[in-house]
């Protein structure tokens, strides 16, 4: 059988395709891009039907083995670690792999975390074993480790939230503002969300067809529960000596702030209460000496209390104009310049355990807003989404069930209809070689796949299916004609077909501050590739079918 | 020679047999083609008069749901809880409030419910985590929520991205086939499609989400495909007469439609038990797509064959 080039373009786009879409070493793509080229090189130069067809099956059950290989593999990847930890002076690095970490085998984000709170409950020194794909790390430490961490990839495919789990808020300023204020506001919140130890984000700014301006914030995975303040509160942190701001957040004033040492920040104690537990964490601050010197000049005059060991006037801390906390001020400090003040606060809980997760986080998060200084505009979270990560790994099991099913019914209805099985075969091939062209062309440029990227690459399928049998029908059609002829026929269809879907596509770009790109990005490629590449493959794999038959 | 195909092709037996159908169906379609359009324009015009009386009784042609009108969706997995008490104990507070279930498509057995609300996403928050005694965590559910502007704005958006594919899907239509007619009859096909889907799902009281909007959307493109066939077999091919050609394109096209049809319904059968966006979505095309072999085979059709017929004369 001579394979055509339109086939074998068709061929080495589906290859290609696979290796774009599968993560993992690089001799699996390999050997999957060999197997793959082999198929068709089989196809092409074998002539003994029964040794084709056996070699061409050993080689597509190959295939699909390295695939489930690449699929199987289990951890979590490390993207970016704290460089001042103990955990980096020890030598891990981001991009390594943890598999193990005391001895408990890691599969996912969630059990990370897990153990992980399992482990550093107290603040008492303890050994840990990490084991990642680079090696084995032993650490003697009471650090908690500031790792931010992902699943690991199992396919290049990048996931949306709403299929993997995660938070996005679509977030809107108070005022209008202007695009360079905008992404002005995309800064701060990304330098915001990094310092709390989100990597993992996706902020843009992004616009509707109405003109409205929003940030959109995406968080795969794990999200915490306090997103919503983290996105949205302004963050405008001011300390006040007599109702005097002498300090905001910011790098104006703040020069650094102790986070992740033991010594200059954690928790310091936990007690129960008439309702509770709450537990008290205290972090250093470093104030630059501009700050330093306001703070010098509001508590020159200053008086003693009645204790004799502090100020009369405390340095009241206020995030978004409530109040937090209140400082006292020692006597010696009164008209001096320093710079480093300690601030303390509290979190409150049902159990122990509670209130402690909460002064971690309380603590983290003024840290964050004392490093990272208030967002330039009020902002309204005007879309909220929190997806669980355990619906989103059901739905896209069931979703790539569905398409399967969908493509076999479709196969089966159109070997009764026509009572070809090759013709069938083909069809089922071209069909399932659109949706591998998409998700490689998805997987090359990192395109986010979500709900409606979903739905748009059904529908391709659909409407392919439909141009198919359309080239199907106008090759069986009549005799008068020459098949070549009746493919450029059936062909002019498709085409034509295609632009009219193409421009119907285009307003989702911008319709719902592009909430809905993702199904006319699929659709798009899919319809392109098809017209393109698989139509044309499918027409030349009808006419050997039929070229043969007569 | 012809004996010798036979034997080898029982499809070209299958061929004289459609010969002799198609035959019978000339006379009579050749008579009645005429009144056949009659049909469609009683069913475009009920159409258009039940989608004016729909917009003054509910001040819009469909229901919208809250990701339309802004508010809460809350998914919660738990496979214990009484969906239906539930809904009822729930009614007071929430008066608008819809349930629905979720199940496992493999085993049936109840995976949770899906709480959707136009309330604000804390207040549901608390009365569900009130009522159920837990607290709703990323493991046990998904909580989405849309203001009410935004979700107006996007409404408003999709209507007008709508209204533009379809007008530039009418543009390239126009530009393949040069003639009025012949475009217009594709055009008004797809129209027509578009219009009695959306009675349709006003009348099986349907709470259209963003997804449906963009199944409507994609119905133009499964509309026009069919079209397109139809009109090109006609205008382009010259084999056979005219009913032959549109008797092939009806073979063609009709296969092509209950393929599509059959796969939608697949899918929407998949879908059903944990995606209410996508079986939404399935379910309208499902419904389009028979609108679209009514309008593509007698609206279209016989607007064509007029006008090829007259075009002969």
């Amino acid at each position: 059988m001579r394979l055509g080039w339109r086939v074998w373009l068709l061929g080495v786009f589906v290859a290609l395709s696979l290796v774009l879409i599968m993560s993992g070493p690089t001799q699996y793509k390999l050997f999957v891009l060999f197997l793959s080229l082999g198929i068709l090189f089989v196809l092409q130069f074998v002539k003994e039907k029964t040794g084709k067809i056996f070699i061409v099956a050993v080689f597509a059950i190959c295939i699909l083995f390295s695939f489930y290989m690449s699929l199987s593999q289990e951890g979590v990847v490390i993207n970016s670690i704290d460089k001042n930890s103990v955990y980096f002076n020890s030598g891990i690095r981001a991009g390594e792999v943890i598999s193990q970490f005391n001895g408990i085998n890691i599969e996912s984000m969630e059990q990370y975390s897990q153990v992980v709170d399992d482990l550093f409950k107290q603040n008492e020194e303890i050994k840990v074993t990490i084991n990642t794909n680079k090696g084995e790390y032993i650490i003697l430490t009471n650090q908690t480790p500031e790792f931010s961490i992902t699943d690991l990839q199992k396919t290049k495919l990048t996931m949306g939230i709403d299929l993997q789990g995660g938070a996005r808020a679509l977030v809107q300023p108070e005022t209008n503002i202007t695009d360079s204020q905008m992404s002005d506001l995309v800064e701060v919140a990304r330098n915001r969300l990094n310092v709390y130890g989100l990597s993992d984000v996706n902020i843009k700014a992004v616009s509707d067809l109405a003109g409205n301006k929003f940030m959109l914030v995406e968080i795969a995975g794990a999200t915490p529960e306090d997103l919503k303040e983290l996105v949205a509160k302004q963050g405008k942190f001011e300390g006040k000596i007599s109702n005097r701001t002498v300090l905001a957040g910011g790098k104006n004033d703040i020069a650094d702030v102790c986070r992740n040492n033991a010594q200059c920040s954690g928790i310091r104690s936990c007690e129960q209460g008439t309702d509770g537990y709450y537990c008290q964490f205290e972090f250093a601050v470093y104030l630059t000496q501009d700050a330093a010197k306001k703070h010098a000049d509001a508590t020159r005059n200053l008086s003693t209390d009645s204790s004799g060991q502090y100020l009369s006037d405390k340095l009241d801390l206020y995030v978004d104009d409530s109040y937090v906390s209140s400082l006292f001020i020692s006597v010696n400090l009164r008209g001096q310049e320093s710079t480093q003040i300690s601030i303390s606060g509290s979190g409150t809980g049902k159990t122990q355990e509670e209130a402690l997760k909460a002064a971690k986080e309380e603590m983290k998060k003024l840290q964050t807003i004392l490093l990272t200084g208030s967002l330039p505009y009020k902002l309204n979270i005007v879309k909220l989404d929190t997806i669980s990560p355990t619906l989103g790994n059901q739905f896209t099991e069931f979703i790539l069930l569905a398409a399967v099913v969908s493509i076999f019914v479709v196969g089966l209805i159109v070997l009764i209809r026509y009572r070809r099985v090759k013709a069938s075969l083909a069809l089922l091939f071209t069909s399932f070689s659109e949706i591998i062209m998409i998700l490689g062309i998805a997987a090359f440029v990192k395109w986010n796949l979500d709900l409606p990227a979903i739905a748009g690459i059904l529908a391709t399928i659909g409407t392919g299916v439909d141009q198919q049998i359309i080239i199907l029908d106008e090759a069986r059609k009549g005799v008068q004609l020459s098949l070549r002829e009746k493919m450029k026929k059936a062909l002019f269809i498709v085409v034509s077909a295609y632009f009219t879907a193409f421009v119907a596509m285009l307003p989702l770009f911008w319709a719902g501050a592009g909430l809905f790109k993702g199904f006319a990005f699929t659709t798009l490629i899919g319809i392109t590739a098809g017209v393109l590449i698989s139509r044309p493959a499918f027409s030349e794999m009808i006419r050997m079918i039929e070229e043969k038959v007569n | 020679m012809e004996q010798h195909q036979t034997e080898h092709h029982p499809q070209h037996h299958e061929h004289s047999e459609q010969n002799t159908e198609h035959h019978h169906a000339k006379n009579w379609y050749d008579k009645s083609y005429k009144f056949l359009l009659i049909l469609p324009v009683i069913l475009i015009v009920f159409s258009l008069f039940y989608l004016y009386n729909f917009n003054n009784a509910n001040g819009d042609i469909i229901y919208k749901d809250v990701s339309l009108t802004g508010g809460t969706t809350v998914s919660v997995f738990d496979k214990n809880i009484d969906i239906n008490k539930l809904g009822q104990d729930l009614k007071v507070d929430f008066p608008d409030l819809l349930i629905r279930g979720m199940s496992n498509i493999r085993t049936g057995g109840q995976e949770g419910f899906i709480f959707e609300t136009k309330a604000e996403a804390n207040v549901t928050q608390t009365a569900l985590e009130k009522y159920l005694g837990y607290s709703l965590t990323k493991d046990n559910s998904s909580i989405e929520f849309s203001g009410s502007n935004i979700s107006q704005g996007f409404y408003q958006q999709l209507k007008f991205a709508l209204m533009v594919s379809f007008i530039l899907m009418a543009i390239v239509v126009f530009i393949i086939f040069r003639t009025p007619i012949r475009s217009l009859s594709v055009i008004i096909a797809g129209l027509a499609d578009i219009i009695m889907t959306v009675v349709v799902v006003d009348m099986l009281h349907i709470q259209l989400s963003t997804g449906g909007v963009v199944a409507l959307l994609m119905l133009i493109g499964y509309s026009v495909d069919v079209d397109i066939l139809l009109t090109a077999r006609v205008v382009k091919d010259h084999d056979g007469t005219l009913n032959q050609r549109m008797f092939g394109a009806f073979k063609t096209g009709i296969t092509m439609t209950l393929t599509a049809i059959a796969a939608a319904a697949v899918a929407l059968a998949f879908t059903h038990s944990f995606s209410p966006v996508l079986s939404q979505m399935f379910t309208i095309i499902l419904i389009g797509l028979g609108f679209d072999i009514f309008n593509c085979w007698i609206t279209n059709a016989s607007m064509l064959k007029w006008y090829m017929e007259a075009k002969a004369k």
